[in-house]
């Protein structure tokens, strides 16, 4: 066992740590993390951010060198993480572009696909969107019904999908569909297309979330059309290209496990800073308590992190453990988040005026969509059943 | 033995339900959430005409006369739907304060009033060092020939854009926490007061700080005996803690139909999300939740109107667990319903922001534990 970082792997910290004090947005290592508020100053603004990044080489550090990222060992793309959740970098808009598109496209892709697309990712030149859930298709997401029929050199898609995250903004889409008549069950005859969402027959209409923002979207298809050698990987073999892609999901845990960091480095200063009843919050015995349990448990949530991560380099490959990085994250997230507004006392009930400018409510609010996004905690649960204790499944149909 | 509400009880329950349904659920509360006052205030001028905020009120003044629990049921409808409006501060709060201490004169004016529905008050206690607003009172009232003149700043006072009356607490005197406190009750519209929106989650419940510079009030606007503020505001807090409580049963219950509802006909993998017991044991942890903090809260109701010596007791129970349960249950019917629990839209949210604000409001959990291990003798 060994907890230290060999001298390359704190090189490449000390130089991303370096790039970001030089590159990011002028006073945000002061502090001031506010993006613009006007959506469209806002997706210029998180464009010009991504795209700085790639020419840094600071986008997709995890992609291979000659796609334009830096090859980075799965620790360094966890030193990544960890620095980019440490200053709470601006996020990147195409996030999943990045983390999951870009890669499934490098990995199955053919070599025409590769050079299209995958140039424009890193630099937000081409932003995607995830078209899998669909409003009868959300944990059972095999159940879905948008549907590709091929009319000579095209396919004509039909059909709707639901928050679909960054549709609006997005310039493609990584679609799952149907494309067989017949299918000898619900995962048979599956298709991922590449879908050119600027044309009529793709409409995204932005849903309104339960924290005032409006990244996903309803996501309706009318007769688009999609050029026929646009199927990434086999005709009818969708499935398993999606899987492939979810795969590439699991990295992005490690993103929630550093929030976690920051968001405990954080609690604690308020209670370091503020006072309750006439004394700091923080020599109260019950926020003790609590806080030197979120102490623990946010340590633990890193271990168990690492712990998974080095199994995953020996064998090579992701394995269940993942859900249980997910589903402790981001259960812990939320709790976590709900006892920093509790701790505002009544003043808590308020929003953006509320203390730290409603940081707190914020990231209250948000994290809701942690425990049901990529998966709910229910759905993590049972693959941890399933998978790694080999209970029985459920019965689905 | 008979822990269940009167036959007329629960005919006005029937009728309160009818009513809100009448204004389609949580309509009047997504208005509210717009910004639209006239909403609220149509949605009050109803439920005074329906004979609501005038329960409590001694029939000399207009009212129906009746104990605490007559209005058990309307406020837990009124909870089921998020009615906008200061309603458990106006009849939790203003009613009982105004009945045990005010002058036949007060009286006649604001009681008689919220019975008609012409007065709406409203509570201004928290200073912005707030959480236990017993002892940070820094608002002043000083004697003045003809009364008192206020001076200092309010928050978190709701709906000070729709009440007629606030009732504000203030030192008089020099003192320690609790001590040579004052309640007076202000026209919101007297000079020198100014009102600034403070931005909330629960936006159903708009917040203000409320601000008196030079304010004049006479000497009719003393509540209570001079000094005494604070005390005579205890007993009546706890009315509004219980208040609130049965409010947010009424939430709670609608989060449970909600969650129930949904795991019924969502269907996932061929069936009823209903099925999978992830979902249908949540679902039961909210229902015995519920269940928990209602008996809790009709138990205080009942200590209430007794005016049972364990009453300040019972209040902390419900107080302090309903507001944690509210919490729990309003957070896992957002889970239960997936992406759709992540949207606007769809109901669960307002519920989980109504439930966060009402945490701490009135005395964290954590204050009410300890009053209740005080209590104790421990
Ligand atoms: C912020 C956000 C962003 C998203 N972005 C995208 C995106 O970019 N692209 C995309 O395709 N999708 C996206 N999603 C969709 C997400 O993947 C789904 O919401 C999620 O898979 C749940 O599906 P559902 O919403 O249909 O809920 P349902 O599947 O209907 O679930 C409802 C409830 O039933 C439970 N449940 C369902 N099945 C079972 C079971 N077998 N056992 C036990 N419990 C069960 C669930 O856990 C949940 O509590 C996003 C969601 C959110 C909230």
């Amino acid at each position: 066992m060994d907890f230290s970082y060999t001298p390359q792997e704190e090189e490449f910290r000390a130089e991303l740590r370096a790039w970001l004090k030089e590159n990011l947005p002028p006073g945000w290592l002061e502090g001031n993390h506010k993006l613009p508020e006007d959506p469209k100053e806002e997706e210029a603004f998180l464009r010009a951010w991504q795209h700085k990044l790639a020419d840094g080489h600071w986008a997709g550090v995890s992609w291979p060198k000659e796609y334009g990222g830096r090859g980075a060992s799965l620790i360094e793309q966890v030193i990544y993480e960890e620095e980019m959740a440490r200053v709470d970098a601006p996020p990147q808009v195409n996030a999943i572009g990045i983390g999951m598109i870009g890669p499934t496209i490098i990995a199955l892709g053919t070599e025409e696909q590769k050079k299209r697309y995958v140039p424009k990712i890193l630099n937000a030149e081409e932003v995607w969107c995830q078209g899998y859930s669909e409003p009868n298709a959300g944990s059972d997401l095999a159940a879905l019904t948008t549907r590709a029929t091929l009319e000579g050199d095209h396919w004509v898609v039909n059909g709707q999908k639901i928050w679909t995250s960054y549709a609006h903004l997005a310039d493609r889409c990584f679609l799952l569909l149907r494309t067989k008549e017949n299918p000898q069950n619900k995962h048979d005859g599956l298709t991922c297309l590449l879908v050119d969402m600027h044309q009529p027959g793709v409409e995204p209409r932005p849903i309104h979330q339960m924290n005032d923002h409006r990244d996903f979207n309803e996501t309706f298809f009318n007769n688009a059309i999609v050029p026929k050698d646009e199927v990434l990987g086999e005709v009818n073999n969708g499935w398993y290209a999606a899987v492939v892609l979810l795969s590439f999901e699991r990295v992005s845990v490690a993103n929630v496990a550093f929030r976690l960091q920051q968001a405990y480095d954080g609690l604690l200063a308020y209670c370091k800073r503020h006072e309750r009843n006439g004394r700091p919050l923080i020599q109260d015995p019950l926020v003790r308590n609590r806080l030197a349990g979120y102490h623990a448990r946010v340590h633990a949530a890193k271990l168990n992190f690492y712990r998974n991560l080095t199994r995953q380099i020996k064998t090579g490959r992701p394995g269940p453990e993942g859900s249980m990085d997910k589903l402790y994250c981001s259960e812990l997230l939320k709790e976590l988040n709900g006892y920093a507004v509790s701790l505002q006392g009544a003043q808590g009930e308020l929003w953006q005026d509320a203390e730290e400018e409603g940081k707190w409510q914020e990231e209250y609010l948000s994290s809701f969509a942690m425990t049901i996004a990529g998966g709910t905690s229910e759905i993590q649960k049972n693959i941890i059943a399933e998978r790694m204790l080999g209970l029985p499944k459920d019965i689905k149909y | 033995m008979d822990f269940s509400l009167s036959d007329d009880q629960l005919m006005l329950q029937q009728n309160a339900r009818q009513f809100f349904t009448a204004q389609r659920g949580t309509r009047p509360a997504r208005k509210a959430m717009e910004g639209d006052v006239a909403s609220t205030k149509a949605l009050w001028k109803q439920m005074a005409e329906l004979g609501y905020p005038a329960i409590t009120i001694a029939e000399a003044f207009g009212g129906a006369g009746e104990g605490f629990l007559s209005l058990v049921p309307v406020l837990e409808e009124a909870g089921r739907v998020l009615a906008p409006g200061p309603l458990p501060e106006t009849v939790g709060f203003a009613v009982p304060l105004l009945t045990r201490l005010g002058t036949q004169a007060q009286k006649q004016q604001y009681l008689q009033g919220i019975a008609d529905g012409s007065e709406i008050v409203t509570l201004a206690f928290y200073e912005s060092s707030c959480d236990a607003f017993a002892g940070q009172a820094t608002v002043t009232a000083e004697r003045t020939a003809a009364g008192f003149r206020l001076n200092g700043q309010k928050v978190l006072v709701p709906n000070a854009d729709l009440a007629t009356a606030l009732i504000v607490l203030a030192r008089t005197t020099a003192g320690p926490a609790g001590e040579g406190l004052s309640l007076f009750i202000v026209d919101p519209k007297a000079s020198g007061v100014q009102m600034r929106l403070q931005r909330p989650m629960d936006q159903t419940r708009p917040l203000f700080a409320v601000s008196f510079e030079q304010t004049e009030v006479g000497e009719e606007a003393l509540i209570g005996p001079l000094d005494e503020g604070w005390t005579a505001a205890e007993e009546a807090l706890r009315t509004l803690a219980v208040s609130l409580s049965v409010l947010s049963v009424g939430a709670m219950d609608a989060c449970v139909e909600q969650s129930a509802e949904y795991a019924k006909t969502r269907v996932q993998f061929g069936q009823p999300i209903g099925r999978f017991q992830a979902v249908k044991h949540r679902i039961v942890d909210m229902k015995v939740n519920l269940e928990t903090a209602r008996s809790l809260t009709y138990y205080a109701a009942w200590a209430l109107e007794e005016g049972s010596s364990d009453r300040h007791v019972a209040a902390a129970d419900a107080k302090s667990f309903t507001a944690q349960a509210f919490v729990r249950v309003a957070n896992a019917n957002i889970q239960n319903h997936g992406g759709m629990g992540f949207t606007w839209e769809a109901e669960p949210h307002l519920y989980a922001k109504r439930a966060k604000a009402w945490e701490n409001y009135i005395g964290s959990p954590e204050a009410h534990l300890d009053y209740i291990a005080a209590a104790q003798g421990w």
